[in-house]
């Protein structure tokens, strides 16, 4: 399976958010928790609103969950 | 596991054993003639109450065991397996569609033409299933 071109954070954030949960993220995001396990672990890329929703969560902007992986492409 | 892809194993399952049963069961040496309509007829019935019932009964049982799951509303990424398994069952219905036009040029019977219309269906719908369940348990929507 191609990788996606980009990695993210969302495990760290959530360790440092008090261990948010998967299914805690996905509620306040309005996802569901497979679909927070599937973008964690880089198999599944997110709308932009989606994104931005898990960034504001954190109250992190975007490119410091999200980053551009060049080796991924 | 989801709850929607809980739902497509028990909708797999049972379209396989359902219309399994139907296309094995069903009388082939009578299919040209008019009582080969009225047989399709006749166990298009059961197979039909049988499917309502089982997706009832199951959807029942997962929906009270986890409710919360339940009551999710489709996101982003089911909408998008969604999208693809019902991009891929186009092609088995257009494949089922052709035969059975050509199927006329044959004189194939009217319940011969319903039962290949019939397999054009079920196989689209095996494929929707079969690829939204791939994508779910892949992870990720292609």
């Amino acid at each position: 399976m191609a990788r996606l071109p980009f990695s993210n954070d969302i495990r760290t954030l959530r360790f440092l958010a008090g261990e948010m949960t998967q299914a805690e993220l996905g509620e306040r995001v309005g996802v569901t928790r497979q679909t927070i396990a599937a973008i964690e672990q880089g198999k599944y890329s997110p709308s932009l609103e989606v994104a931005f929703r898990i960034a504001r969560t954190f109250g992190k902007p975007l490119e410091q969950v999200f980053g551009w992986d060049e080796e991924g492409r | 596991m989801s709850f929607r892809e809980k739902i497509h194993w028990v909708t797999l399952v049972t379209m396989i054993a359902a219309f399994g049963w139907y296309f094995l069961a069903y009388p082939w040496g009578i299919a040209a003639s008019p009582a080969g309509l009225w047989a399709s007829a006749g166990m298009l019935l059961p197979v039909t109450v049988a499917i309502i019932i089982a997706m009832t009964i199951a959807s029942a049982w997962m929906a009270i065991r986890t409710p919360a799951e339940a009551n999710l509303k489709e996101d982003e990424r089911d909408r998008s397996i969604h999208y693809r398994g019902t991009h891929y069952a186009y092609y088995p219905l257009v494949v089922g569609v052709w035969v059975s036009i050509f199927a006329l040029f044959w004189n194939a019977g009217p319940a011969v033409q319903l039962n290949l219309l019939l397999a054009a269906v079920v196989l689209a719908e095996l494929m929707r299933i079969g690829v939204q369940l791939y994508l779910y348990r892949r992870g990720w929507h292609g």
